[in-house]
């Protein structure tokens, strides 16, 4: 992993690159273009290799000599030049602080935010690089994190057991931060907030080895930064233990594949040796867990991702089926018909052992 | 024995055409609050500047409208010019007199025609509100006449009640009516908008009103020119009825058909030989007696021969260049065009010219609350048409035109349309001279007109369009691409390059135009 230094030269690199480029075009007395990747649904392609999806080979051109598209032209730029005064400056933005920051810009201010998110969306595809290397940060935090990590955010050292009894929260910022030592030999990260201070509450982290992280639903992109970081920069093993339902399901699968909304980023986002240990279709059935029915949204929702690539292996269409036969789901805290310890004495380790028996 | 019939015809007796008018005061114009008003107006007016032109006189006209009394519908209307005034012993006939009038029996383009405008304006007054006449006038000799007329409706004269004169300088005419049951307003039929359309075909006037309010509004002179006096014209022969050739015969003076015959219009020796060799009739008879069936033959053959177009010698068009200024004068439109037809003939061989022009933004078109639209204002002789707008030849020929195909909407463009009819006798539909007929030659006429000018407009029309967007797109391009410049150079941290070269490529001001 880079430093942080470093990785702010890359993109201020990538930026004079982008100036250049343009310069160069109009030096030579040609209407500049911009080649933009395309983000349209029949670009995005499925990347068997890595396992996420990604851009396909067609592009947009975005050229200075169309009237339709000028402006759009001249508000990249001015998105790339903010971009770059920030990073160069070391600060942070948040999208709506840039969407209000160019009410004073020379091209004026834009219709609403989604044309200025879209922008920054074409930058990130353009240059490869993720927003928040350009110093555009997301609105929320990220997930709480607890166990044996020492982390420097600047000139603070931070101990992930020694951050208050909900851990530490992983900040929109989790790029600049530093992972200082670690002692924890695997991460455990939960779909609910309940079952990630059940496991905080039975010292699971100090059981496992592991760096217990609440996901709290869909993972957040700085989530998903951190889970990256701690898979490949810290080499530990990320496992996945969500509700067994669909959604259950995909907010395991969008850490582990990354989305198709963000296929131009996927390779800075999604973390392919992540692995979902439950709460799966088998599982209700050996544990005999408390079910729900499957309501008709469930049902379509499988089917669905029955078809998605991401899902084409053998395990994931068994566990599918399994459930659409069943017709039943059950949630993660379900474990707790046979006692609250129940998920950290029996449950956990069984699945562990199965999990990391091929790894080790 | 008495029949049935002998006592029906009791009553019988000869009817005075005053008389008959009387009855029928609609058929003149008088119909309604508003409208009655602005044909006495129209009427003392149209003399006005009949006078001036035939005198070869700039016509400076008063209008002044002012209330009398309390009752708001009894009004006393005076026009004056500075015409060549009346002489004294014309005075009773000329006010007092219907059918009487210096044009009906010549083949001349003139405003009135019939000789009942004005005494029809006496007329009314004397019905309305049992007043008399005013008229005073001076033929610039040092004497000014003051009469009060009316019209004897039994023997249809006219009856002078008072007679004063004194010495004065001057010249012009002035006359003064009292008018009941007519009403003053601003609306599309009043007075006011009537004198502005005079004087929008009359460039050479100068009309001044003064509304009962005391509001004086000016209707300036555009051109310093007197038309011409129209003069009088032959028949043409294409287009003769046999009918109208057996008339002409009837009163000839001349010893022999063929002398009878080169009265008419671009006739020549050759042309009368042509039309005997191929009608057979010979041209050494008396013209009284030339036949039915050989006037037919006659007609027949001038339709198969060659004429010269036929003289428009006694037409007095406006001109292009007058009814362009006029039109700029009163709309101050973003672009105005006219044109002045060839003369062309119907019916009998009766010459006409069409005069159309046209203006587009500025003030022109309909100005409604509705929003705006095409504007139609009718003319003939200069004279402007603003009732029954309906049922004339020149409101149907303009709405046939396909306006789509010249880039215009009349429900939403803002454009006037000015036509104007110029011919010895115009074709009214009734005496009211409102409207126009439909004679095919004239409709066929009209719409060329329109096309003619309307191509020009669309030529205006589609070069502003382009204008517009090659300026909407040389802006957009002066506005960004001085952004991007700056800002290329500022994430690559160079100096700005010279945009002048892309800048003039993008605006596509490189190729061509501009």
């Amino acid at each position: 992993m880079e430093r942080g230094k470093e990785r702010k030269e890359r993109i201020l690199e990538e930026l004079r690159k982008l100036g250049r480029g343009v310069l160069q075009e109009l030096r030579e007395g040609r209407p500049p273009r911009l080649r933009i990747p395309s983000r349209g649904t029949s670009n995005i392609v499925y990347d068997e290799e890595h396992g996420y999806y990604v851009l396909g080979p067609r592009y947009e051109v975005r050229s200075a000599s169309s009237m339709a598209q000028v402006k759009k032209f001249a508000q990249t730029l001015c998105v790339a030049d903010f971009c770059r005064e920030l990073v160069k400056a070391g600060k942070f933005a948040t999208l709506r602080e840039m969407y209000y920051t160019a009410e004073g810009w020379e091209t004026g201010p834009f219709r609403d935010q989604d044309e200025s998110d879209l922008l920054v969306e074409d930058l990130e595809a353009m240059l490869g690089v993720k927003r928040e290397d350009l110093a555009l940060m997301p609105e929320e935090d990220g997930a709480a994190v607890f166990g044996e990590l020492v982390l420097r955010e600047g000139e603070v050292t931070i101990d992930a057991t020694k951050a208050g009894r909900g851990g530490y929260t992983i900040p929109p910022t989790i790029d600049e931060v530093e992972f200082v030592r670690c002692r924890a030999k695997r991460v455990i990260a939960v779909e609910t907030m309940g079952m990630y201070h059940r496991l905080l509450q039975e010292e699971a982290w100090k059981k496992f080895d592991a760096l217990i992280v609440g996901l709290k639903g869909q993972a957040a992109r700085a989530t998903r930064r951190f889970l990256k970081r701690a898979n490949e920069e810290l080499g530990l093993p990320v496992y996945l233990f969500c509700d067994g339902d669909p959604f259950g399901f995909h907010i395991a699968m969008v850490i582990i594949s990354g989305s198709a909304k963000l296929a131009y980023i996927n390779h800075e986002l999604a973390v392919p040796r992540a692995r979902f240990i439950g709460v799966t279709a088998t599982d209700i059935v050996e544990y005999d867990l408390p079910t729900d029915k499957l309501r008709e949204l469930d049902i379509a929702r499988l089917k669905q991702l029955q078809r998605d690539p991401r899902y084409h292996t053998e395990f994931w269409q068994g566990e599918i089926r399994r459930m659409l036969e069943l017709g039943r789901k059950a949630e993660q805290q379900a474990f707790a018909k046979y006692g609250l310890e129940y998920v950290v004495e029996e449950y956990l380790p069984a699945k562990l052992r199965e999990a990391e028996r091929g790894i080790s | 024995m008495r029949t049935l019939a002998d006592e029906l015809f009791k009553e019988f007796k000869e009817h005075s055409v005053s008389e008959f008018f009387r009855k029928n005061a609609a058929m003149l114009g008088y119909t309604g609050k508003v409208r009655s008003l602005t044909t006495v107006v129209h009427e003392a007016v149209t003399n006005s500047l009949d006078a001036c032109e035939e005198a070869g006189i700039l016509p400076d006209i008063k209008v002044e409208i002012r209330r009398v009394g309390e009752d708001p519908e009894h009004l006393r209307v005076a026009v004056e010019d500075n015409g060549p005034g009346i002489p004294e012993r014309f005075i009773p006939r000329v006010f007092g007199k219907m059918l009487a009038g210096t044009k009906l029996h010549r083949l001349l383009q003139q405003r009135g025609q019939q000789g009942i405008g004005i005494s029809g304006a006496v007329m009314f007054a004397q019905i309305t509100s049992g007043k008399p006449a005013l008229i005073r006038t001076s033929t610039g000799d040092g004497k000014v006449v003051e009469m009060e007329v009316s019209i004897n409706l039994d023997r249809n004269e006219g009856e002078v009640h008072s007679r004063r004169v004194w010495e004065g300088k001057g010249r012009g005419t002035r006359i003064e009516l009292e008018l009941k049951e007519v009403v003053y307003q601003r609306s599309r039929y009043s007075p006011f908008h009537y004198l502005r359309m005079t004087s929008v075909a009359n460039p050479h006037a100068r009309i001044t009103l003064e509304e009962p309010d005391g509001t004086r509004v000016v209707f300036e002179r555009v051109v310093r020119e007197v038309p011409k006096p129209p003069q009088p014209m032959p028949l043409y022969p294409k287009g003769l009825m046999a009918d109208d050739l057996l008339a002409l015969c009837r009163t000839s003076t001349h010893r022999t058909l063929g002398a009878t015959l080169m009265e008419l219009s671009r006739m020549t020796k050759r042309k009368v030989e042509e039309a005997e060799r191929l009608s057979g009739v010979r041209m050494d008879k008396r013209p009284q007696e030339l036949t039915w069936e050989e006037a037919e033959r006659l007609v027949g053959a001038f339709r198969q021969m060659k004429f010269m177009a036929p003289s428009s010698s006694g037409l007095r068009p406006i001109g292009k260049e007058h009814i362009e200024k006029s039109l700029k004068q009163m709309y101050e439109p973003e672009f105005v065009a006219a044109v002045t037809r060839e003369p062309k003939f119907y019916r009998g061989g009766i010459p006409f010219v069409v005069e159309l022009g046209m203006a587009y933004g500025g003030r022109a078109g309909r100005r409604e609350e509705e929003g705006t639209g095409m504007e139609l204002l009718r003319f003939a002789n200069r004279a402007p048409l603003i009732f029954d707008q309906g049922g004339c030849v020149i409101t149907s020929a303009l709405r046939d035109v396909d306006w789509g195909r010249y880039g215009l909407d009349p429900e939403t463009s803002p454009f006037t349309v000015f036509v104007n009819l110029c011919s010895a006798y115009v074709p009214y539909t009734s005496a009211g001279k409102q409207s126009i007929a439909d004679e095919p030659e004239i409709y066929e006429e009209l719409r060329f007109a329109a096309m003619d000018v309307a191509r020009e407009l669309r030529l205006y029309l589609y070069r502003k369009t382009r204008q517009k967007e090659r300026e909407e797109r040389a802006g957009i391009f002066e506005r960004f691409l001085p952004i991007i410049a700056r800002k290329a150079s500022s994430l690559a941290g160079e100096e700005p390059p010279d945009i002048r070269p892309v800048l003039r490529k993008v605006t596509g001001l490189e190729d061509g135009e501009g």
